[in-house]
């Protein structure tokens, strides 16, 4: 009986750690103008459809890569970017759009300063902000406009504990950013 | 999952297509178990708001507001209530009540009033939610139809912040409402008010959502529609309160005390993007302000981000006169010196810049500054 049981609990685990090594994949991310080198680790939760990358949990910590529109809305603000914007233009979007969005409480900016992605002028907005449930979070948003397109990275984290453990990944992958304007080029990046 | 299944559920019963029926107002609702943990949940409630740094904090409004919901209250049918009057800095037109007395009120609507009166009449419908229980009376109706158990409304007041949902988000029923805007004139008519003020609030707010094509605001609910109530209050002033056509508006009094309100509502409005109506309201901020440098520095901010045509001279124009009235002010010399830096005229650009890190060194956008300044140079036009 006691080795039934012992097999039994063997097959859950080993069929547990398979499903969880299927979760953390970096499978289905999605297609953008962009590549990133993504660090040993790191993985993409599979029911979000976004360039989003976790480590630990997206509540704990995660890394979002965007590529938009330049002239799709914003949900909370009607501003909107355009390409003859300054960095410091954009970001005061940015920070609009954040400050106004209701779910963020006790929204607070740290550093608000111009920044250099992939050899583009860009801002950088570091903030911090609460959850409707109290809990603190540090943000670190990076932003440049090229073309039609708005780009933008963004390092979410706890403030306690998760922001300082993995803000130095983070830099790795945002300096590992190239905008890659062949979608040939990009599909080889990705498959990387 | 479960969790998920009730909220769906209680999305469904709360936003459903059939209104819930009130419990009728005659009918006894004693101070049971689950009003008392209505109670206790809205005061949780209230601590989120409270703690979530959404509240307006300028002593002077509390201080006018407060004194208001008294003598509104002193013709209440319910004296234990203790009402609370707290200011959200949020530009949409909204206001809402707590059963236990706490109402929050947008700056949103409140920079949108003429007077004191319109004022009173807004608390008066909110206080005659608490008074008359109406986010107990609407859990029981939604219980009672669905002939739920008891457990229901504890269950849905856990999940949703129920206390706070219905009376800020869905609004209460048509019933509800009704008497809400009954109870409420009537309120204000004995504290001595002007009651075509009602009237006019609603004007007021219906002519705003016709003119900035903005959704309806919560304050009016979900039923009746505003057209409605309109109708509903002119019917009372003509039958009810017939020779009764004249009381307190205390309008000057009213829009000194808010002024500063109404300016830093319409930088909220501003930051949504909504440059209409941010410009407005600091035209009707300049009415009793008209030599304030930083409201002239606003609408310089509205045209410049709003950017269409002929809107970069109005900024500059705008700037020109908050730097005239107050050259200390750090944030014109800085617009000035961007929109100069975006024509190309750097060596006036320069000028502006280095105005602003003299009077402001450690100006939050000082990166950015020094950066332009090292272009200015550079660019061989230093």
């Amino acid at each position: 009986m006691k080795k039934i049981i012992a097999l039994l609990i063997s097959l859950f685990l080993i069929t547990g750690c398979a499903s969880v090594a299927q979760e953390r994949s970096l499978k289905n991310l999605p297609d953008n103008a962009f590549s990133v080198e993504i660090p040993e680790g790191w993985w993409k939760p599979k029911h979000i459809d976004k360039y989003l990358l976790t480590k630990d949990g997206v509540f704990l910590q995660y890394v979002l890569i965007q590529q938009r529109p330049i002239d799709r809305p914003y949900r909370n603000t009607k501003k909107k970017l355009n390409k003859g914007m300054l960095p410091q233009e954009a970001a005061g979007v940015i920070i609009d759009e954040i400050a106004s969005d209701r779910r963020i409480h006790n929204f607070n900016v740290i550093e608000n300063a111009p920044a250099i992605i992939d050899g583009r002028e860009a801002f950088k907005i570091l903030f911090t902000y609460k959850d409707k449930k109290g809990s603190t979070f540090k943000t670190l948003y990076y932003g440049f406009i090229s073309g039609d397109s708005f780009y933008n990275l963004r390092y979410n984290a706890a403030i306690r504990h998760y922001f300082e453990k993995d803000i130095t990944t983070f830099e790795q992958i945002l300096s590992s950013f190239k905008v890659v304007k062949d979608k040939a080029a990009l599909n080889v990046a990705l498959d990387r | 999952m479960k969790y998920l299944a009730s909220i769906i559920a209680v999305c469904c019963l709360v936003a459903g297509c059939a209104p819930p029926r009130p419990i009728p107002v005659n009918q006894t609702l004693t101070a049971s178990e689950e009003e008392q943990m209505l109670w206790r949940r809205a005061q949780e409630e209230q601590d989120t708001i409270n703690g979530s740094g959404a509240l307006y904090q300028y002593p002077e409004n509390e201080d006018s507001l407060n004194p208001i919901a008294e003598k509104l209250h002193k013709n209440s049918i319910s004296p234990d209530i203790s009402f609370q009057i707290k200011v959200v800095k949020d530009p949409n037109l909204n206001a809402f009540a707590f059963p236990n007395g706490a109402i929050y009120i947008h700056t949103g609507i409140l920079a949108r009033m003429d007077n004191e009166a319109q004022l009173a009449a807004l608390l008066a419908h909110e206080m005659a939610h608490c008074t008359h229980r109406h986010s107990f009376r609407a859990l029981r109706s939604i219980n009672d139809r669905t002939q739920a158990k008891n457990a229901t409304v504890r269950e849905l007041a856990q999940l949703l912040g129920i206390t706070g949902s219905i009376a800020s988000i869905s609004g209460y029923t048509h019933e509800l409402e009704t008497e809400a805007d009954r109870v409420g004139l009537d309120l204000a008519v004995k504290a001595n008010y002007d009651p075509k003020e009602v009237l006019n609030l609603f004007e007021l707010l219906k002519q705003e959502i016709k003119i900035e094509g903005i959704e309806e605001p919560y304050f009016f609910g979900t039923h009746p529609n505003v057209q409605q109530r309109i109708e509903n209050v002119n019917n009372l002033l003509a039958e009810k309160y017939r020779g009764k056509i004249t009381g307190i508006k205390n309008t000057d009094v009213f829009q000194s005390k808010i002024s500063r309100l109404v300016l830093d509502n319409a930088r909220l409005d501003l930051r949504q993007g909504r440059f209409h109506i941010a410009q407005r309201m600091v035209k009707k901020y300049l009415t009793t302000k008209p030599e304030d440098a930083q409201a002239y520095y606003l609408l310089g901010e509205i045209f410049r981000q709003r950017g269409q045509q002929n809107d970069a001279g109005a900024a500059q124009k705008n700037y020109e006169k908050a730097i005239s009235l107050n050259p200390s002010f750090p944030e014109p010399h800085k617009a000035m010196g961007l929109i100069h830096y975006k024509d190309g005229e750097k060596r006036l650009a320069k000028k502006y810049f280095e105005s602003c890190l003299l009077l402001s060194p450690d100006t939050a956008d000082k990166a950015y500054i020094q950066g332009y300044l090292k272009l200015c140079v550079t660019n061989g036009e230093g």
